[in-house]
């Protein structure tokens, strides 16, 4: 409790860093992985991630210190030319992006790794340190690459704001987009120096593979909740920041943790719990809305097909074997839609069998009726055969509502109290008579 | 002779994986050589702690065990969270490796393992570790891959006519009652042993390079998948030796310096074809 209380208030200087650090970046990780989530440009983070290791190590060759702001620099340059290269190589010729960008990233990568083992068995004294870039080693971090890291925090927040419509333009529609004006090229250059930008500050700190895992994970966790932009955009960059707060959280906490991979799996775990759980789009709540349409229709077929019993006047009493004339019912399954049906009060039960009430009536008589009205359309504005009909509308029965079945008869030029019943007796011979 | 092993255990990772990276290539799956090469290492750290030795085959048992697990991740991620496909594999490698990492940090004290000789493997040390067999003495790396290479000229050769189908035109396969999910998690699995097996000796970077380099650079020069085969393995074959020669150069990374050099290949074939393409209206 006191950790935590001492945690949350920060008061150990050396921690105030790393989780202000990691939690700015966590949220601008988010926002920017966003953008690139929508474009389907996922994995792309995770190659520009690689692709700065040989540009961290040239800059350090080159200066000579291990200033963060030159290999910033640098990282970013070499960033920048592995999402320059991924596009040349998808653009003329026939490799498609994943090849590209697993291209890019390897040979990258490669020459990074060449040029670390040069400079380790080269130089001597102050190389130490160059292979976080690698890992990541969030305890590492000096107040300067705090600062470097709110720094940029600050433009990407800016360079989002400023440009947020013609972004969202570009990504949800971007023929659209470009006919009001606005360069696609631009746009594309833009993300993609969001996306530098915020890994090239990220490696450091949290390593190569958590920073893609960064710009990839919140928004996919985030994606389960809304459809709209700014919201996604709020909710990824909240993820981010939280999954990095409660990774730095439980890496001071346990010794021996380190602070990225942590962040990483409290971030999936978030993503985990999105896809089971969330309202609308979660793996649950698929499941049982899907569950409740096949009970509904399991009830419509046969409130249905008890309704046309007693239309063809077999008496008001039914059970099984006469529904299953028309509608067949295993056993099991009867017996559950029945006993929704009856305390649902649509049927009551009596001594042999089961009779309509005067709601389950109506009910069916509905269904009944947006079948026929669907036949009819089909016949007569679709042009299809008689054969053909009632198949389509086995299904379209369930899903037409009131709204729609009025505008259909409207559309066929029938009054609302158009009885199919009488009309349709004509086309489709009944199985009984026949 | 040090160098005639390593070139040949380069050689050797490159024949195979790239096999395998062309069936990946033609099924836009590329990416899945660097998803593995990362998911594979909880397995690993796993197998380690339990086995409580690095030697290879209860390691090589968890990462074929985690390889499986991950492709079935994916593929439920994708099928049934319904997310798109390249965000669905970002997000389960980039999950299991921070479990791998966070487990090697974890145990590191207890352990005779870390991230770095997991992950860069490194072809020097092959020739240091020798057994005979057949009166050969050749580096244990060389025997492994040895197996590795004809196992998958096994698995390629025997099922040719299945993957053939089921890379060009995976739907017309499923029409005429082929098991597509059954071939794409044998080459799953395959590429699972093929990532464990090689990254144990070579790194995991040469794995990925050489899993989607040669098979890339034989996809621009022709369309036939036996064709294809043979420009890997040229390929592969100067990689290696150019990467070696490079390596004694520079004073570098030699599994660095074949990644490198492989690419020099494809970009010149690249240019070669772009011009000679040009030249021809």
């Amino acid at each position: 409790m006191d950790l935590l209380l001492k945690y949350i208030i920060l008061e150990d200087p050396n921690v105030r860093f790393v989780v202000v650090a990691i939690i700015l970046l966590g949220a601008v990780s988010g926002i920017v992985g966003s953008f690139n989530f929508l474009r389907k440009k996922t994995l792309i983070g995770e190659t520009v991630a690689h692709s700065m290791l040989p540009g961290v190590l040239i800059a350090f060759l080159l200066s000579g210190v291990k200033s963060p702001i030159i290999m910033i620099l640098g990282a970013a340059l070499s960033g920048w030319m592995s999402i320059w290269l991924v596009d040349y190589i998808t653009h003329k010729s026939k490799i498609k992006s994943d090849s590209a960008l697993a291209i890019v990233l390897s040979s990258f990568f490669g020459l990074g790794i060449v040029l670390l083992t040069m400079i380790q068995s080269s130089f001597s004294g102050n190389q130490s340190g160059l292979d976080h870039y690698i890992f990541g080693n969030a305890a590492a971090m000096t107040p300067e690459d705090s600062t470097a890291f709110a720094a940029v925090c600050l433009i990407v927040f800016l360079l989002v704001a400023s440009s947020y419509l013609s972004i969202k333009a570009t990504i949800f529609n971007s023929d659209y987009a470009q006919s009001i004006g606005i360069s696609r090229r631009k746009i594309d250059v833009l993300i993609s120096i969001l996306t530098i930008l915020t890994i090239s500050v990220g490696i450091k700190a949290v390593g190569i593979i958590m920073m893609s895992a960064l710009l990839i994970i919140p928004p996919t966790a985030s994606r389960f909740w809304t459809d709209r932009l700014v919201p996604m955009l709020i909710i990824s960059g909240c993820f981010g920041a939280l999954g990095g707060w409660l990774g730095s959280f439980i890496s001071y906490y346990e010794t021996n943790m380190p602070t990225g991979p942590l962040t990483i799996v409290c971030v999936s775990l978030f993503a985990f719990v999105s896809m089971m759980f969330a309202p609308k789009k979660g793996i649950i709540y698929q499941r049982w809305n899907k569950l409740l349409l096949r009970r509904r229709i399991n009830e419509e077929n046969l409130l249905k097909a008890a309704v046309q019993n007693e239309v063809r006047g077999k008496g008001k009493l039914f059970d099984r074997a006469q529904i299953n004339k028309r509608q067949y019912f295993e056993q099991k399954l009867w017996n559950r839609t029945i006993n929704r049906l009856k305390n649902k009060g649509f049927v009551y039960k009596v001594h042999t069998g089961y009779t309509l009430s005067m709601t389950g009536r109506n009910y069916g008589a509905d269904i009944d009726r947006r079948h026929k009205i669907w036949e009819v359309y089909l016949q007569r504005r679709m042009q299809m055969s008689v054969h053909l009909v009632h198949d389509e509308a086995e299904t379209m029965e369930h899903f037409l509502t009131p709204e729609i079945e009025e505008e259909i008869l409207g559309e066929l030029g029938l009054c609302s109290r158009f009885n199919p019943l009488l009309e349709i007796h004509e086309i489709i011979p009944d199985p009984d008579i026949a | 002779m040090d160098g005639f092993w390593i070139v040949l255990t380069g050689f050797l990772v490159a024949s195979s994986t790239g096999m395998l990276g062309n069936l990946l290539l033609l099924r836009k799956m590329s990416m899945m050589g660097d998803a593995l090469s990362h998911a594979v290492l909880p397995g690993i750290v796993i197998a380690y702690l339990i086995s409580g030795s690095r030697a290879s085959f209860p390691l090589l048992m968890g990462a074929i065990i985690m390889g499986l697990l991950t492709t079935f991740l994916i593929h439920f991620f994708s099928n049934k969270g319904k997310i798109q496909g390249d965000a669905a594999m970002g997000t389960v490698f980039t999950f299991l490796f921070a479990i791998g990492i966070i487990l090697v940090t974890k145990y590191a004290g207890q352990a005779d393992i870390d991230a770095d000789c997991v992950l860069h493997g490194e072809l020097a040390f092959v020739p240091l570790q020798k057994s005979s067999y057949l009166g050969i003495a050749a580096p244990d790396a060389v025997w492994t891959l040895l197996l590795l290479f004809t196992l998958i000229q096994l698995v390629f050769w025997v099922g040719y006519k299945g993957w053939l189908l089921t890379s060009f035109n995976s739907e017309y396969a499923a029409s005429i009652g082929i098991q597509t999910a059954l071939w794409h998690y044998s080459l799953m699995a395959a590429t699972s042993v093929a990532t464990v097996v090689s990254f144990e000796s070579v790194g995991a970077i040469l794995v990925i390079a050489f899993l989607v380099v040669p098979a890339a650079t034989a996809f621009l020069i022709t369309k036939d998948l036996k064709r294809m085969v043979m420009v890997i393995i040229v390929q592969g074959f100067l990689s290696s030796l150019g990467g070696y020669m490079l390596s004694n150069i520079l004073n570098a990374s030699i599994s660095g310096s074949m990644a490198v050099i492989s690419f020099v290949g494809f970009s010149i074939v690249f240019v070669v074809k772009k011009r000679g393409l040009k030249s021809i209206p």
